[in-house]
């Protein structure tokens, strides 16, 4: 057995040897493991503290997904979106070409068709309670139609363009365009994704607070052994440490209960999707969250339970001091 | 006294409210020492301690402890003071939603030794107090006597070079009580300086070491082991 002085020297030693670095990992690991031991101590009350988070968090996850696929439904229904160009019933089929040529040239144009007086007067025939009123008719009153598909993709002010170069053309009587309903959709989504920020921003903060609320009634139940920490030669980064943590966990497990609620209400709205694309002959591709926010979620929640956790701890704990 | 490691310079103290717990206090106790500090309820033993471990701050006076001014101890420095301190509670100030070898090993990870270190420093800890076999064991279902076992593992863990303790058998029946005072000799016995408040006098006299007597905080008798005897 070493002397009193032997065995003391070598506890200054190695107190004096020890690496800061693998201390500091230490009593970060530590702390963690002890936090979620914490957690686990009080299953219903973690679930629930949780689950009230993730809640919080699905909701403007929802409407993200909500919005962005309205988008692509918008999309998709723009592509079907065709400008019918009139011409005047003096226009004939040469005239009625050569036009059809000029604007195919035009940007933002994929392909125009010219339907004939004719095709629009069989077309007619063809539904219900025209056909007697047709026979009535001495001759044709049918125009030209010229048939205008815009490209996919075409912005909004390109299309309000070539419907004014349209009417501008020589022959034309009247045109038709389908695409105000897209920008009167357009405003609505802008409205729709400024609410889904200021809703994140609303939750985000919500979390801050359930979070703080979480690790104050924690602090103040744990008082005791606070008390005895500091008795022992704690220091107040190590008495905190274990409550940020706790903060991270809360975060971190609502901000995965949040993607996985998305995840679950694209699985619930998949088979109706699909019967919309099916509609829009395929043309209606409805996505999920990107893979960049599945990530984001959990992290973005985990950072804001630290910064809830952070705010009150250092508060608490001075006041618990 | 050239090797004190507890040094009382005119030490007084005044709490808020006018209350004088210790007036010109001036005592010395020496590296490996064994002391008992008595007197009646309110003589300021609890006080002196607090002071030691600054939990309080002298009005007047001057502290030192191992050769170290405890004035120049700013609030940054009073957590690694503590970590080289021993201290015992009457009241044990066990966390009984740990087991026995969490608590014990708690000091040890404040003060960042590395796991293995840890669990054998353990071990040896409550080895020496009689509780190895019970490690694994909250501490609320073991006897009061058992409980402040553990309380002392937990101080003697760090290899402390001064453990104090505040009524460490307030709560113990005679026999442990005896049995928690031979463990205290026994670690003055391999060098390390101790210092006991406690207002039990039989007992005190039982195990024949240094009395120092408060009454209403002054120092009234200093009376030396052999003159116990």
């Amino acid at each position: 057995m070493s002397t009193p002085n032997e065995a003391q020297t070598a506890a200054r030693t190695e107190r004096s040897q020890r690496r800061p670095v693998s201390s500091w990992r230490e009593h970060h690991g530590w702390s963690a493991a002890n936090s979620l031991r914490r957690l686990a101590s009080k299953p219903v009350g973690s679930l629930l503290t949780i689950a009230v988070m993730g809640l919080a968090l699905a909701l403007p996850l929802a409407f993200y997904l909500l919005l962005s696929n309205v988008q692509s439904l918008g999309d998709a229904l723009g592509r079907n979106q065709v400008i019918n160009v009139f011409l005047k019933t003096d226009q004939v089929a040469s005239n009625a070409q050569l036009l059809a040529k000029k604007i195919e040239q035009h940007d933002g144009v994929a392909n125009v068709t010219v339907k004939s007086p004719q095709e629009g007067l069989d077309e007619l025939s063809k539904m219900q309670g025209f056909s007697d009123s047709l026979h009535a008719l001495d001759n044709n009153p049918l125009p030209y139609v010229l048939l205008v598909q815009p490209q996919d993709g075409v912005s909004a002010d390109t299309a309000n363009q070539l419907v004014d170069d349209l009417r501008n053309e020589q022959g034309v009587d009247v045109v038709q365009d389908s695409g105000t309903w897209r920008q009167r959709l357009d405003a609505l989504l802008g409205v729709g994704n400024r609410a889904v920020l200021i809703l994140a921003g609303l939750f985000a903060l919500a979390v801050l607070l359930v979070v703080g609320n979480t690790v104050r009634v924690d602090i103040t139940s744990r008082a005791d052994e606070i008390g005895v920490l500091k008795l022992i030669g704690a220091s107040r980064a190590f008495v905190r440490r274990p409550y940020l943590y706790a903060g991270i966990w809360y975060g971190l497990f609502s901000g995965v209960l949040a993607v996985a609620l998305a995840i679950a209400i694209e699985f619930a709205l998949a088979d109706p999707v699909a019967r919309l694309s099916q509609v829009y002959e395929g043309k209606l591709h409805v996505g999920g969250l990107p893979p960049w926010l599945l990530l984001a979620v959990p992290v973005a929640a985990a950072v804001l339970g630290w910064l809830g956790a952070r705010l009150v701890s250092a508060w608490q704990l001075r006041r618990a001091a | 006294m050239g090797n004190a490691v507890i040094r009382f310079d005119q030490v007084s103290k005044r709490y808020e409210g006018g209350h004088e717990a210790l007036s010109q206090l001036t005592f010395e106790v020496a590296k490996g020492e064994m002391a008992f500090v008595t007197g009646h309820s309110g003589a300021g033993k609890s006080t002196l301690l607090k002071l030691l471990a600054l939990i309080e701050r002298p009005s007047h006076g001057h502290i030192s402890l191992d050769g170290q001014s405890l004035a120049k101890i700013g609030q940054s420095g009073i957590p690694k003071l503590r970590r080289n301190l021993g201290m015992v509670f009457q009241d044990h100030r066990l966390l009984m939603d740990r087991t026995v070898f969490a608590n014990v090993e708690l000091p040890l990870v404040i003060g960042g030794i590395a796991p293995l270190e840890r669990g054998r420093r353990v071990r040896a800890a409550l080895e020496k107090v009689g509780l190895l076999d019970y490690e694994r064991q909250l501490p609320a279902s073991l006897s009061t006597g058992e409980q402040q076992r553990v309380g002392i593992a937990r101080a003697i863990v760090v290899k402390p070079t001064v453990l104090i303790a505040d009524e460490p058998t307030g709560n113990l029946d005679p026999q442990l009580a005896v049995e928690i005072m031979g463990l205290f000799a026994e670690f003055q016995q391999i060098g390390t300086t101790v210092l006991i408040a406690s207002h039990d006098l039989p007992l005190i006299k039982r195990i024949k070491k240094r009395v120092i007597v408060l009454d209403h905080g002054r120092l009234v008798a200093d009376v030396s082991a052999e003159e116990v005897l």
